[in-house]
């Protein structure tokens, strides 16, 4: 077990460490002129362009360049944001706590009510509940997020008037920004803050603004979840060794909920990785369109500015990101799964 | 004699895209308490869908469609049967696993890969001896060593207590639901793992209280073999059903299984259905046997009287498809395959590959007829009709 | 029928599966309608510029969107840009971004993936781990980089989407390629002293193929989505160029109207958006149907 954790500890530092070469590779498809003008913050400077290549050894070798962005890197220092007007590292930590807020409001959703949804689907195989939830998966599927954003804003917004984009009503933004005192941001996340400064107002009104770019993200990105459940279920239900508990007398809730739905959970656990790469891509869209500044919004306008530092550090957060997920992953699956356990 | 379990016209169909499978074609047997019945026939001849079709647990798309299961749980009386297909599904589960129970042919599927042994076996005894298990686990409750008379230890009592009573009572249901509150079942659950041990002890496994922590993948194929019997034995059941039990294993653990059969009929159990392929093991272990061609009873015998006079020519062919110790001559082989069940041959199914088929064989299925001497065949060579010169 | 070729009946029963299923029904409907549209696109909107019929025509500068009328059946979006036009041409687009990236990414996906599973040794070991530091990052956020390094344009996200997706493929070869290459016709194949490449080639990957097929077909949707999504932020097709996405982009100040009657703009979200909802359902549904029918597990029942 713990030989197993470390060898995969060891294999997914060599991963990250791939995703870093990779990344220097994409920008070092850049000139030389263009990288250095990252290092550019006022107008003034941009006559000093050679002289900053030259400082900082924008046209050495490949492998000199990479050890020293790496050590930079190592040290938090990634860049200049222009979206952000300030340092990467810095403006990182004000926008990440947005997304985080959304995803950890989010993933119990999609992951419940996909294992949920895709056990009855599943048990009742062939059912209309089965077809009614196939239906709506294959919907979800197909609806580009940020399209059904934009319909969910259309509708909720523009004609209800019942939900708005942002991340908090005008007013409350305004109290905040005019009593600072009154306000410390100790998570960066509104509901959680809200609560601890005393304010459920606060609180209250940001959950508010979390309704519509939940139900987005969680329609999408529900169905892969269940989809895999489901199947699992089928496969699972098919086994020897449901006949044997039929056999000793076991009642199809005990067969469905006791044996064949743990067995089931283990296939949806590996497709954990790709729902939190799904999760990504979809904070992006609800991001942008519901006009959260968090880190999908972040990127998407750092990558119409052309920002590179900015998606060089969401990159490599992706993948740090990655790695962690599938060491919990490995773990999850071996406290489950006795087979791995003991090997 | 007196039966235990008795099926009339037992019919098993299967609905597939390539049509109708007609898996059982009226099946009738009776196993007679006290006796090992023997299934024998090919691979696919209907033999698992039958005994499969009598415990109702044929999975999709298959449907029972005819006939009677009566199962008589009196000995003595032999008026009282219970028809199983007439039943609900809530009185079989009942009476699965606590009264007939089912071994399988695969011991490596036939166990939950992610239970621990020791669940798996106590699952039987918390499915059908919950009240018997509560009532002694209330008798080392109310001892004076016993947990202190805290309230929640009341409490425990009195669930105990109910459940003793009633396993269905409500509040006991309720509670056995609600996270926390149903850790009272804690000492029951601990009851039922100590007779899992037991069992599996009983069964010859060394070590069992070692034994009952591990997963199947650590067990060999024997010892999951064994353990599938002792979850199958857990409640003493009066019929245990064989189903190719030890078709995959090596020949010496296989001795070793058959062994433990036939002393457990002694002791714990009243009758074994056992269904194999392999007439050694029914010449050995049987003391009735039936044999099946394409989801037909062509003939049922006592052992030593099949052996010594086939009368189906489908018995006679496979007898003399067995190899022997003072072989002479070629071994003989059944000319042609199994039929395709979709779109089965008329008349006698075994007519396209039977030596001394006739004319009638072609056109109608024969009735079963009793030869005396408890041995019955269905074939035209010994009907009137037939016999009225009806010539090959 | 009972008598024909194996393979013959096989396949019978394949397309009896697929067709059994109503939602392959309407997936091939759709396809067929946005295929007909697609081919069709010169006939049913004649372009303005013939030099780059992709270029919408515009009557105006006006940023107002204008409801459908005689001359603009669907309306006109932001910029005047005619709806209509957009979504004919835009369906072109659409298969345009699809194909090229499904067919790059699965040719090098299937190839890498074959001799990956098939020789497996160092060069298995070492596509792997390339692979794997490639599945570490989320499509979308590796395509942005990537068009980003390389500049905007829909030439560019289609490249880039090429050069992320192969790593699907080739997982998906592999794993049905490992199972395939221990078994006994492909060992009895060996035996005879056929080569490798007509191996791989003849008896390999016909069995390899259907996770491919279904990968590929759900493939479309996704990729239409996410470049649609690209061209919508601005890294994609130029504003003007019909694309789905470029033109939901035009209609995004206009999801909500005036007050007296906030639905007013409808059209110029509700036609493309439509549209590239469709696409994406019709080859998802497909891609269901293949997966149910292919599925051994659900197979033979």
């Amino acid at each position: 077990m713990h030989t197993f954790i470390l060898r995969r500890f060891f294999f997914l530092t060599f991963v990250l460490f791939g995703v870093s070469v990779l990344l220097f590779g994409i920008l070092m498809t850049f000139s030389p002129e263009r990288r250095a003008a990252a290092y550019v913050t006022t107008p003034q400077q941009a006559k000093d362009i050679p002289r900053i290549i030259k400082q900082f050894g924008l046209d050495d070798p490949f492998y000199i360049q990479y050890v020293r962005w790496i050590k930079e890197v190592s040290r938090g220092n990634l860049g200049w944001s222009l979206v952000a007007a300030r340092p990467v590292g810095e403006a990182f930590w004000r926008y990440f706590p947005i997304t985080l807020e959304m995803n950890l409001y989010a993933a119990p959703i999609v992951i419940f009510l996909g294992i949920w949804l895709g056990s009855i689907s599943g048990i009742h195989r062939d059912s209309w509940i089965d077809h009614s939830t196939r239906i709506f998966a294959i919907i979800g599927w197909s609806l580009p997020t940020f399209l059904f954003a934009l319909v969910l804003l259309m509708v909720f917004y523009g004609y209800f008037h019942l939900f708005s984009p942002g991340v908090l009503s005008d007013e409350l933004a305004m109290s905040i920004i005019n009593h600072p005192e009154q306000y410390t941001a100790y998570t960066g996340m509104l509901t959680i803050d809200g609560l601890l400064n005393g304010r459920p107002d606060i609180a209250l009104n940001a959950l508010h603004h979390l309704v519509l770019p939940i139900t987005t993200y969680v329609i999408v990105v529900v169905a892969l979840n269940m989809r895999v459940m489901r199947s699992g279920i089928i496969e699972e239900l098919s086994k020897d060794y449901v006949l044997t508990a039929r056999a000793k007398g076991a009642d199809r809730r005990t067969i469905h909920y006791k044996h064949a739905r743990r067995n089931a959970l283990l296939p949806v656990i590996t497709v954990a990785g790709q729902l939190v790469a799904m999760s990504m891509e979809g904070s992006i869209a609800v991001e942008v369109v519901y006009n959260r500044q968090g880190i999908g919004w972040w990127l998407a306008e750092s990558a119409t500015q052309l920002d590179m530092p900015v998606l060089m550090c969401i990159c490599l957060f992706m993948g740090l990101v990655f790695v962690v997920t599938n060491l919990t992953i490995d773990i999850l699956y071996a406290t489950i799964d006795p087979r791995i356990r003991l090997n | 004699m007196t039966a235990l379990l008795q099926t009339e016209n037992l019919v098993t169909n299967f609905y597939t895209y390539e049509g109708v499978v007609r898996a059982l074609n009226g099946i009738s047997l009776v196993v007679d308490y006290g006796s090992t019945f023997g299934l024998v026939g090919e691979s696919g001849c209907g033999k698992s869908v039958a005994v499969r079709s009598m415990m109702r647990i044929i999975q999709e798309p298959g449907r029972v469609e005819g006939g009677k299961v009566v199962v008589f749980f009196d000995p003595d009386n032999q008026q009282r049967g219970v028809d199983l297909l007439q039943q609900s599904e809530a009185y079989l589960e009942h009476l699965r696993g606590d009264q007939i129970s089912m071994i399988f042919q695969e011991p490596n599927a036939a166990l939950n890969p992610i239970m621990s042994i020791g669940d798996q076996v106590a699952e039987s005894f918390l499915f059908h001896k919950r009240k018997e298990m509560c009532a002694r686990v209330l008798e080392a409750l109310r001892r004076p060593d016993g947990p202190s008379a805290s309230p929640l230890g009341a409490f425990q009592r009195h669930l105990y207590a109910r459940a003793a009573r009633n396993p269905r009572d409500l509040l006991v249901t309720l509670t056995t639901k609600i996270p926390l509150l149903k850790h009272w079942q804690r000492r029951l659950k601990k009851e039922a793992l100590r007779r899992s041990i037991e069992i599996i002890g009983k069964l010859g496994i060394p070590n069992p209280d070692k034994v009952v922590k591990l997963y199947p993948h650590n067990l060999s194929g024997g010892m999951k073999q064994r353990i599938v019997i002792a979850i199958a034995l857990a409640c003493s059941p009066l019929l245990l059903i064989a189903d190719e039990a030890t078709s995959n294993l090596d020949v010496t653990i296989q001795a070793q299984i058959l062994d433990l059969l036939r002393s457990l009929k002694q002791t714990e159990i009243a009758s074994i259905l056992l269904i194999t392929h392999d007439l050694g093991v029914v010449a050995e272990t049987c003391d009735r046997v039936g044999v099946m061609y394409a989801g037909n009873l062509c003939e049922v015998a006592d052992v030593g009287d099949l052996f010594h006079d086939p009368r189906h020519p489908y018995t006679r062919a496979l007898l003399a498809a067995v190899p022997r110790f003072h072989q002479e001559g070629p071994l003989l082989s059944i000319e042609g395959a199994v039929p395709n069940l979709v779109d089965p041959p008329a008349g006698c199914r075994f007519h396209p590959r039977c030596p001394e088929a006739r004319d009638i064989c072609r056109r109608q299925f024969p009735e079963t007829v009793d030869m005396g001497g408890d041995h019955t065949v269905a074939c035209y060579l010994y009907t009137d009709q037939a016999r009225a010169g009806d010539a090959p | 029928m009972a008598n024909a070729h194996p393979r013959l009946r096989e396949l019978t029963y394949t397309l009896y599966r697929i067709f059994r299923n109503p939602s392959a029904i309407i997936g091939f409907t759709l396809l067929l309608f946005f295929v007909g549209v697609a081919v069709l696109a010169p006939v049913l909107a004649p372009p303005k510029y013939a030099h780059n019929p992709y270029q919408m025509p515009h009557k105006g500068f006006s940023p107002t969107p204008k409801a459908p009328n005689e001359k603009a059946i669907f309306g006109t979006t932001s910029g005047q840009y005619d709806i209509y036009y957009g979504v004919v041409w835009g369906t072109r687009t659409a298969f345009k971004i699809g194909l090229f990236v499904v067919i790059i990414s699965g040719f090098v996906g299937v190839g890498l993936g074959a001799i990956s599973g098939y020789y497996g040794g160092w060069i298995d070991e070492f596509l792997m781990r390339v692979t794997d530091i490639m599945w570490a990052i989320p499509t979308l956020v590796l395509a942005m980089a990537i068009v980003v390094a390389f500049g905007r344009g829909l030439d560019k996200v289609m490249i880039a989407l090429a050069l992320i997706q192969w790593r699907w493929y080739v997982r998906v070869t592999r794993s049905e390629i490992l199972t395939l290459r221990d078994q006994e016709f492909v060992q009895a194949a060996r035996i005879m002293g056929v080569s490798d490449l007509k191996i791989i080639l003849r008896h390999i990957l016909p069995n390899a193929i259907y996770p491919v097929l279904i990968m590929a077909s759900m493939d479309m949707g996704s990729m239409v989505i996410t470049a649609s999504f690209m061209s919508f932020v601005g890294l994609g097709s130029p504003k003007g160029y019909a694309d789905w996405g470029q033109m939901v982009a035009l209609a995004r100040n206009y999801i909500v109207g005036p007050p007296d009657d906030p639905l007013r703009f409808w059209y110029t979200i509700a036609i493309p958006g439509a549209c590239i909802i469709l696409f994406v359902l019709a080859w998802n549904l497909i891609g269901d149907a293949l997966r149910d029918a292919f599925d051994p597990k659900l197979r033979r029942r």
